[in-house]
């Protein structure tokens, strides 16, 4: 019988002798470094309030006349953005010439428990885009949102269309029920009132327990065998700690928000049949009359591409862009062809429209 | 040929001897002679990971550093284990039933990686009520299991209603463990459809040249067919109903064990989480109510003073001493309004704190002052001027047409008739080949 395996068995022990070297070399390693930082591009604070706080990169002189603020998700934080020097979207914003602001939505605690959208986006976010308006002098400014930051775009431009010049989204949810959107499918028949009435605010460790299920041979035992290849490369150890440490350094979720989000956006799916409201305001896609762009990922498994792409049947404006990036949810952010190819054709866009 | 097999097998021996826990056994005492910080990484409680009292998989606070790293790493241990099977169980043997192997690698009830699938349902998603559930499990095995499954019995009399509560208590433990039953029957099953699928790529391997050489690849392409197994039944119809059973029915058991401490609380004059929720909640209204009345009196702060701006510039006087425009009519108002404006002014000053008001004064009013009352705003030393208005111009993008001048919000329906083929929506895939490209119709 022919056999799919031709494995020698010297070799088979010789691979296993080679997994055990790396093992212990790469163990000796892991005591003792220290926690690995971020980029940590020059930035200085302009506006804070609560736990949030709104960052402005420095250190080069700007050619656009319109800043960008960054609308980053709840989940997580917002360093994906400038995780590491030579992976960063801010650094390469600013040497494309853009003038970069980040909202960091901080860590919820008790205290923010009935934090609701409406206090997110006519609250918090309107007063973030208003410091920024009001720095530069101008009616209006670009956002860019990332997944769940730019629903959040999506919906505070559709709300206050005069503060927004250009609206850019990245790996953003539209339609929230498409077939292979797994998160989604999962709580469509979960009791979310019950759910965040019992957990109060939803704790970090829940949520990344809930992502680590999406793929959970890869994400809780493959990636740590791959680990091993690494063990003995300082740099590359480094930079693999480093992600580790964004993914599940991450905040809880304000529990009357993530209520009105599941509800809203993954049960209802509002957003597309139009019948969204915030704070008694309605939220109407078509309205938007923006330029956007809207940039996703082909192989995004958190937000499948066709949830994002359903954003152009939607949206009101009729100077809409959409880039397909060959890569994943954080791909899109980090990897090496992000970065050649994801800030420049940002830039390039906003440039046309500043 | 047979001298090697059997050096293999001698080598084989001594390599699982270099067991894991021997492994960990040389770390802990590396890092307690080290005593340095230890990076961690991974998600605490998962799989392999002991739970610890509070938090699954947390380690205690004086844990030692070789015992963090064995949390750490716990992920590896069963490839390595795994590694030491595969490689003395013949299975890539010529003649030997491979599809028989692969069962007994991957399949068989107590292999390393059977934890791997059936460890993500036991982290912090579950908390104490997981514990309890273990406490319940272990009571029902001492021969417990008529009290934990009692017909409904009514109460009566002064403990009516703490009979009622633990009796519902006592139910919806039953129906969480009953759900997390049917939601691990579904893991397992995933389990089992990724060795066949994992048979089924394997085939696709047997001719010469496309056979697999290495543990690893073996592994990886095991991997594959697992994750897409799961994939395919996270999916299913069926999975949603038992995800939403299960975490319904967890939620369930935790509220109803909260009320049980929260009564307790109450009885030793302890505070308790819903206490605290509703102070947070009045709280948060009371911010919300404040922010709308002085988001209110901003807006009408502003429009008298726009008022009392155009009434100024109406009643200035041309070069000819002539005022720009009649102003009769509106005069006493203007007068009414400014005087109004004035008081206003006088008394948002007096509430706004000093900072603030410096702040103000410096810049431009662009910033509501209710949200410079909210926040801080660090002012920009220089103030860039405000640009000039022009015209918008809309270039051309990847399309190459031109667009047309945003138009003010319309109604919906306007839109809705515009928004059809674009006369300015494009399509752009940098960097990926041109068959990915597409323009939208």
């Amino acid at each position: 019988m022919d056999t799919p395996l031709r494995i020698d068995p010297a070799e088979a022990l010789a691979e296993i002798n080679r997994f055990q070297r790396k093992l212990a070399a790469g163990l000796r390693h892991l005591p003792g470094m220290g926690e690995p930082e971020y980029a940590n591009t020059p930035r200085e604070l302009v506006y804070a309030e609560d736990k949030l706080k709104v960052w402005h990169f420095t250190g080069t002189r700007p050619t656009a006349r319109t800043p960008v603020l960054i609308v980053y998700a709840l989940v997580n934080t917002v360093w994906m953005t400038d995780l590491q020097a030579d992976r960063s979207l801010v650094r390469n914003l600013l040497e494309q010439g853009e003038d970069v602001y980040l909202i960091d939505w901080g860590y919820p605690d008790g205290a923010d428990r009935w934090l609701t959208l409406d206090d997110y986006l006519n609250g918090y976010l309107d007063r973030c885009v208003d410091a920024v308006r009001h720095r530069h002098g101008l009616d209006a400014i670009n956002l860019l949102g990332i997944c769940q930051g730019g629903v959040f775009s999506l919906c505070y431009t559709a709300m206050h269309p005069d503060k927004v010049k250009n609206l850019v989204t990245m790996v953003t949810p539209v339609d929230f029920h498409t077939p292979d959107n797994m998160l989604s499918h999962w709580v469509q028949q979960l009791d979310v009132d019950r759910f965040v009435d019992v957990m109060g605010n939803i704790p970090a460790a829940l949520m990344n327990w809930v992502y680590l299920t999406l793929k959970p041979l890869r994400l809780n035992q493959q990636k740590y065998i791959g680990l091993v290849e690494i063990l003995d490369n300082p740099a590359e150890l480094e930079n693999f700690l480093r992600m580790e440490r964004w993914i599940f350094d991450s905040p809880d979720q304000a529990g009357e928000a993530f209520r009105q989000f599941i509800k809203d956006f993954y049960q209802g799916n509002k957003l597309v049949r139009h019948d969204l409201s915030i704070g008694g305001r309605p939220v109407d896609l078509g309205l938007i009359q923006q330029p956007v762009l809207n940039i996703y990922a082909q192989q995004d498994h958190l937000v499948p591409p066709d949830a994002s792409r359903a954003l152009g049947k939607h949206i009101g404006t009729q100077d809409y862009t959409e880039i397909a990036f060959k890569g994943g949810h954080i791909g899109i952010y980090v990897s090496g062809r992000a970065q050649r190819e994801v800030p420049p054709a940002i830039h390039r866009w906003l440039r046309a429209r500043d | 040929m047979a001298d090697q097999a059997s050096d293999f097998i001698r080598q084989s021996q001594a390599m699982a001897e270099q067991s894991w826990s021997q492994w960990m056994r040389y770390l802990q005492q590396a890092a307690g002679q080290t005593a340095s910080p230890l990076t961690g990484f991974g998600m605490p409680g998962m799989a392999g990971m002991a739970g610890m009292p509070g938090m699954p998989g947390m380690a205690a606070p004086g844990a030692p550093m070789g015992d963090m790293l064995e949390r750490s790493l716990a992920g590896i241990a069963p490839y390595l284990e795994w590694m030491q099977r595969a490689a003395s169980a013949q299975a890539t043997v010529p003649g030997t039933d491979w599809q028989a192997a692969m069962k007994e690698l991957f399949g068989a009830a107590g292999q390393p990686f059977t934890q791997a699938f059936g460890g993500i349902d036991s982290t912090a998603a579950q908390g104490f009520v997981q514990q309890w559930q273990a406490w319940l499990e272990a009571a029902g095995q001492a021969g417990m299991t008529d009290w934990l499954t009692p017909p409904h019995l009514p109460g009566f009399g002064l403990h009516r209603e703490h009979h009622a509560k633990q009796q519902s208590l006592m139910a919806a433990m039953m129906e969480s463990a009953a759900q997390q039953r049917r939601y691990q029957a579904l893991i397992l099953k995933a389990n089992t459809q990724g060795l066949e699928r994992l048979q089924d790529k394997l085939a696709d391997h047997v001719e010469p040249g496309r056979q697999l050489d290495s543990l690893k690849a073996l592994y990886d392409l095991w991997v594959d067919a697992a994750e897409d197994a799961y994939a395919e039944i996270a999916l299913s119809d069926e999975f949603r109903e038992v995800y939403g059973a299960m975490v319904n029915a967890q939620m369930r058991e935790r509220q109803l064990v909260q009320e049980h401490l929260e009564d307790l609380c109450r009885q030793l004059g302890l505070p308790t989480r819903s206490e605290v929720d509703s102070l947070g909640r009045r709280l948060q209204e009371v911010r919300r109510e404040l922010r709308a009345a002085a988001a209110g009196q901003v807006a009408a702060e502003l429009a008298a003073l726009r008022e009392e701006l155009r009434v100024l510039k109406a009643s200035r006087p041309t070069a000819d001493g002539v005022p720009a425009k009649p102003v009769s009519a509106d005069r006493p108002k203007a007068k009414a309004t400014r005087t109004k404006t004035s008081a206003r002014k006088a008394t948002s000053a007096k509430a706004r704190p000093s900072k603030v008001k410096s702040t103000a004064a410096k810049s431009a009013p662009a910033v509501e002052p209710s949200a410079r009352a909210e926040g801080t705003v660090a002012s920009k030393p220089k103030p860039k001027p405000k640009p000039k208005p022009k015209p918008k111009k809309v270039e051309a993008e990847a399309s190459g047409k031109g667009g047309r001048p945003r138009p003010s919000a319309r109604p919906r329906r306007a839109a809705a008739a515009k928004s059809v083929p674009g006369a300015r929506r494009s399509m752009v895939s940098p960097g990926i080949p041109a068959p990915h490209r597409a323009r939208r119709k």
